[in-house]
């Protein structure tokens, strides 16, 4: 909102504060955060008022004149203006060297087409008047000349701007802000502003209120004989100035009011009123309403109407109706100052998306207390500047919401609640600073708030008022006790979670954070549905929400293979663990307890690997990430979270069919098992997606189920438990076998372990060759084994028999063949 | 024979100080010192000197082998350490080679951010509790005093998945079910993404913010002033200072908007790029526990109070890291993700 502050000055001696920056602090202090303090006249110090003398063309240019001004020194300035405008004799606005005018554009003395010019004739859009216009400005020839060009247009005015809270509806107005002043002050705000003086007797008009409590009362006045035509430039200054628009006279006037009260009002053309009536009723479903802004409402049957005799002629609260509004031939006026219930305010306002002046404040409350005496500051602007005489009116009152509840506030409520010490007198004298009505009980005081306060409901209010009028840096600082040992059960799945996320950046993977929501596209992409549609999303990109997060992380690899350029060397080895959303097909999402929305979260943990293995090397030890980079990042992963029974399946020896399969590579992929329940996948990205993606490298990705992995894992409080080694030597013995080349070398080493018992401790492959001198069609594997016996040293003769075992049990289990 | 002795000596210590390698001197030390050798040859004519001669030239010729044996390997040395110096010299690489690196990984910002708010308030006996992103209206909005028709609802745009089924616009909704699911004391820090409709440089449709609340007997608002800066100078550093400003929450009362002093210039540099020169960083919404919360909850209103706080932990990161532009955040851009391997 913003506040004049010349405006708030006639209606509250500021001069003991002193200056705008000051009342800003002061208000900013006390919860009215003043945003901007804005200076009409800034940029125009070095602007004035001047005549010009001689207009003579420019002697290398037609477009340009050459003219001598008088800017009331005595001594002329020689000004190249640009604009045809103008001729001699003119009182223009010239800006002198040294100006710096609101546009930013600064003023030298500068020689243009070789003429020197001694300043700038200004257009209204230099002085910061207008965004647009033609032209330089001429003012009227009575305008005195070498006066500052802000005194002569009236722009002294500071504007402040002031950011209110949602319960700050009270300082709506400049004169609730003229309140707060006035609190600081600790004086009493006095409003001394003229009010029409004569009687109302009852008026023609029928005033008939039939929505109970929504509409609690209704004040509307008759006036005859009024002109409509423009506003005085001193109104319309004051509009424009807190950005409002001048219209007429008497809707300028009911503007007038509600920027100086907070009191909406409306002014109907008499006239144009069916059946000498008003009055408000709930709206008929699908009642149409033509606005005063041009557009139409259908009502839901939900809003409250201004009706006349036949039909509606407002949205209650929310804006006048186009057809009964004032016009250029209006005469006969019916003014209207009446109170709405906020919540229907609000919810008509959402619902047609109105946001007009009048319901920001009637969503947060008016004072009820006041109407009549807004109606007849009202009638005093409307007659002082649009004439006409009242002829009658009618205040009726459904319900008196005026009359407030009183609040008890025990004496030392303060003190122990903000933590310091506030006196019972301190209390009471702010309260009734801020126009409380303050009565000592024995113990508490019972503290009645006044009518326009509807933020003042419990006794915590009255505190947070007492809080900043003392001002919020009186409070100390204390550390807060324990009254109990502190817990830590919950924290144990945040422990969890980031030992997950430590297993991925360990093995040089980073950690990305992507959106909920995707598009339907790049799900399809994947033959993936997301169940959970946003019903308002910010836009297609953003609908749905994820059932993987496989999708945002091929969005990673696009976004950062376009950012680079399509460059080979982009690396992405990223992970994310976040949770993935479900609900049941085809039914609809619908709340089904006060913490039940019967969506599910699932979380999930899923990687991608893209690019170059390592990071800068030396491009002879450059390679790509493999399948075995992501088969150890998947086995380091678990590996490091203690979790026990982990298997991997190939994708083509697996029946299992989940959403992931259809975009893995088949052979070159697999199914991740916990015991016998099936947790995720990983491998390589179809190499059909990865060709419609124009992916320049293979891409790796993995994703399985966290909850099910939490529960196969150590707890986040169970350390890992420390396995002792033995000192005896082993004996080491290599094989290599030829063998078909679809024999897998899991089922070698599971043979060899059977047939080297007990004395076998461990094999593994540690070379795979194919080629060369083995046959098409086979494949050399070598295997390590290493033998030993924890308690004493082996002899070869007794590994000797294990070793033949070995050879003999792979030989007739595979086919194979020594090498 | 004593002088013929030294001219032998004499003429060896020459032949070692000219020597030109390590051959040269084992030449020097058989021609002279050797079996057959012309100290060795020498020494054979001293069986025919006298008993009173014998000793003198015995002594003098151990003197000079000495001396030969000593000038030889101080040579021999000289000639291992130059041969030494060289080899190093050959094996001598290109240090300015690249490093050959494992890659670093890196916690994304945000994570890390929270971590050390976490860290910060688990000091103070805070424990943590995080809950659904998908929530029911009731939890986000009508359990924390901001019914249907509230105008507060204006301050958060809602993403809506159905009715009374949204994404949660503020971790408060973990704070409703705490106090739904323990009694007093309650010390939570609540952490976890929240949605509003809204995308530019500083709002994200998706952002992340964590709520702490405490709520016990005789809980006072100088306890929440004190938990704050006590947070405060344990993120920024040790010299700054927090002001609290009213403000209005509709869960709270009273309300405060609090700001951290400028912990790069400490308001003293109008160009600062951390606090844009007001010397004040808009941090943090805090106030006590609006008595409406607790009642809803079931808890005794009367007797216990509480007080509660909540930041953008974007925001702070983007403070810690000076990020310009939230939406890197979200981008998974590579150059960004691996930037963060180091705190």
């Amino acid at each position: 909102m913003k506040i004049s502050y010349s405006w708030l000055h006639e209606l509250i001696d500021l001069s003991a504060i002193g200056s705008p920056e000051k009342v800003a602090a002061v208000l900013t202090a006390r919860g009215l955060e003043v945003e901007e303090i804005q200076s009409q006249g800034k940029g125009l110090e070095k602007v004035v008022t001047a005549k010009i003398v001689k207009k003579d063309p420019h002697p290398q240019s037609d477009r340009l004149s050459y003219c001598e001004v008088d800017v009331g020194t005595g001594k002329n300035l020689f000004i190249v203006c640009g604009a045809t405008n103008h001729k001699q004799g003119d009182i223009v606005a010239a800006s002198l060297v040294g100006a710096e005018l609101p546009n930013g554009l600064k003023i030298g003395r500068s020689k243009i087409r070789g003429v020197e010019s001694e300043g700038m004739l200004c257009s209204e859009s230099e002085l910061g008047m207008a965004k647009e216009s033609e032209g330089i400005l001429i003012l009227p020839p009575s305008t005195p000349i070498g006066k500052p060009i802000a005194e002569i247009l009236g722009l002294s005015d500071t504007i402040l701007t002031l950011k209110l809270y949602a319960n700050q509806g009270h300082f709506l107005s400049h004169i609730g802000v003229a309140r707060e002043i006035a609190a600081h002050l600790g004086k009493k705000f006095e409003d001394a502003r003229k009010l029409y003086q004569g009687d109302v007797k009852p008026g023609k008009f029928k005033v008939d209120l039939q929505a109970g409590a929504d509409a609690p009362q209704f004040h509307a006045v008759e006036i005859e004989g009024v002109k409509i035509g423009p506003s005085s430039p001193e109104v319309v200054k004051r509009l424009e100035a807190i950005g409002a628009r001048s219209i007429n006279n008497v809707v300028d006037a009911t503007n007038l009011v509600l920027f100086e009260t907070g009191q909406p009002v409306h002014a109907y053309d008499a006239d144009r009123l069916d059946g000498s009536m008003i009055g408000v009723r709930i709206a008929k479903s699908g009642e149409k309403l033509p606005l005063l802004d041009g557009t139409e409402v259908e009502c839901t049957g939900d809003e409250l109407v201004i009706v006349d005799g036949k039909k509606a002629v407002g949205l209650a609260g929310v804006m006048g109706g186009g057809n009964s509004e004032v016009s250029d031939s209006t005469t006969r006026l019916l003014l209207e100052v009446a109170e709405f219930s906020s919540a229907k305010v609000r919810k008509t306002k959402v619902r047609h998306q109105k946001h007009s002046e009048a319901a920001a404040r009637f969503e947060k409350g008016i004072d009820p207390a006041n109407n009549e005496r807004v109606m007849r500051r009202l009638i005093e602007l409307v007659t002082s500047s649009a004439g006409g005489k009242v002829t009658g009116g009618s205040h009726v009152k459904a319900v008196d919401t005026a009359k407030r509840t009183a609040i008890t506030l025990p004496f030392d409520y303060c003190t122990n609640y903000l933590g310091f010490d506030v006196s019972k007198d301190k209390v009471a004298s702010i309260l009734r600073g801020l126009e409380c009505d303050v009565v000592e009980t024995s113990g508490a005081f019972s503290i009645t708030p006044p009518s326009y306060r509807h933020d003042l409901n419990i006794k915590q209010d009255l505190t947070e008022e007492v809080a900043r009028t003392i001002g919020y840096d009186a409070i100390p600082s204390t550390v807060p006790v324990l009254s109990s040992a502190p817990q830590a059960r919950s924290s144990a799945d945040f422990i969890f979670l980031n030992r997950a996320k430590e297993a991925f950046v360990r093995q040089g993977l980073s950690e990305t954070i992507n959106y909920s929501f995707r598009s339907k596209s790049e799900l399809e992409l994947l033959g993936m549905k997301s169940t959970a549609k946003l019903l308002n999303p910010l836009s297609e990109a953003y609908e749905f929400l994820v059932p993987s997060l496989i999708p945002g992380l091929l969005e990673n690899l696009r976004e950062s293979t376009r950012k680079h350029f399509g460059s080979d060397a982009l690396a992405l080895p990223i992970f994310e663990i976040r949770p993935t959303f479900h609900h049941p097909e085809n039914a609809p999402i619908e709340v089904k307890s006060n913490s039940d929305t019967g969506v599910t979260e699932q979380w999930k943990v899923a990687f991608l690997l893209s690019g170059p293995e390592s990071s800068v090397r030396l491009s002879s030890e450059d390679r790509l990430y493999d399948f075995y980079d992501a088969k150890g990042v998947v086995t380091g992963f678990f590996e490091q979270l203690g979790t026990k029974g982990l298997r991997m399946l190939g994708l083509d020896q697996s029946r299992s069919k989940s959403a992931l399969h259809a975009n893995l590579h088949p052979g070159q992929s697999a199914i991740l098992l916990l015991g016998n329940q099936e947790i995720g996948a990983f491998g390589r990205l179809h190499p059909k997606i990865e060709k419609a993606e124009k992916f320049k490298s293979p891409v790796w990705i993995g994703e399985w189920d966290f909850e099910a992995l939490k529960k196969m894992s150590r707890g986040s409080y169970a350390a890992k438990t420390f396995e002792p080694w033995a000192d005896t030597p082993p004996i080491e013995r290599d094989f290599a076998f030829l063998l078909d080349g679809s024999v897998k070398a899991d089922a070698v080493i599971a043979a060899i372990q059977k047939a080297g018992k007990p004395l076998l401790k461990s094999a593994r492959v540690f070379d795979r060759y194919q080629g060369g001198q083995v046959a098409a069609g086979k494949v050399s594997l070598a295997f390590r084994t290493l033998f030993r016996d924890d308690t004493r040293a082996l002899t070869d003769a007794e590994v000797e028999p294990l070793s033949a075992a070995i050879i003999a049990a792979v030989t007739k289990e595979f086919g194979a063949e020594l090498r | 024979m004593i002088d013929q002795i030294q001219r032998l000596g004499e003429k060896a210590l020459a032949a070692v100080e000219s020597a030109t390698g390590v051959s040269v001197l084992e030449e020097i030390r058989i021609s002279i010192l050797g079996k057959k050798g012309e100290l060795s040859e020498c020494l054979r004519g001293l069986a025919q000197l006298s008993a009173l001669e014998r000793p003198k030239v015995g002594a003098a010729a151990n003197e000079w082998k000495t001396k030969i044996e000593t000038a030889l390997s101080a040579k021999k040395a000289l000639f291992d350490e130059q041969a030494l110096a060289e080899t190093l010299k050959r094996e001598t690489i290109d240090l300015t080679l690249p490093a050959r690196r494992h890659r670093l990984g890196a916690l994304h910002p945000i994570t890390q951010t929270t971590r050390r708010i976490v860290e910060i308030f688990s000091k103070l006996g805070f424990d943590l509790m995080t809950g659904p992103e998908v929530e029911t209206d009731y939890m986000c909005f009508e359990a924390v005093n901001i019914p249907a028709d509230h105008p507060a609802r204006d301050m958060q745009d809602t993403f809506f998945l159905g009715t009374g089924v949204l994404l949660r616009t503020q971790t408060t909704s973990i704070q409703t079910r705490a106090l739904r699911s323990q009694s007093y004391p309650v010390r939570i820090i609540c952490p976890g993404a929240v949605y509003r409709n809204d995308h530019d440089a500083t709002h994200s449709p998706m952002f992340h913010q964590v709520e702490g609340l405490f709520v016990d007997r005789g809980v006072k608002m100088s306890d929440l002033k004190g938990t704050l800066e006590f947070f405060a100078r344990e993120i920024f550093g040790e010299k700054v200072g927090i002001r609290l400003r009213p403000s209005y929450f509709p869960f709270v009362e009273p309300g405060a908007e609090v700001d951290v002093s400028c912990f790069r210039c400490a308001g003293k540099d109008a160009s600062c790029r951390v606090c844009k020169g007001t010397g004040w960083l808009e941090i943090l919404g805090a106030g006590m526990v609006h008595p409406r919360l607790l009642e809803l909850a079931g808890y005794p209103a009367d007797e216990v109070s509480g007080f509660a706080f909540g930041m953008g932990i974007d925001r702070i990161a983007m403070i810690l890291h000076e990020i310009s532009d939230l939406r890197l955040m979200f981008s998974g851009e590579s150059r960004f993700v691996s930037q963060f391997s180091s705190p």
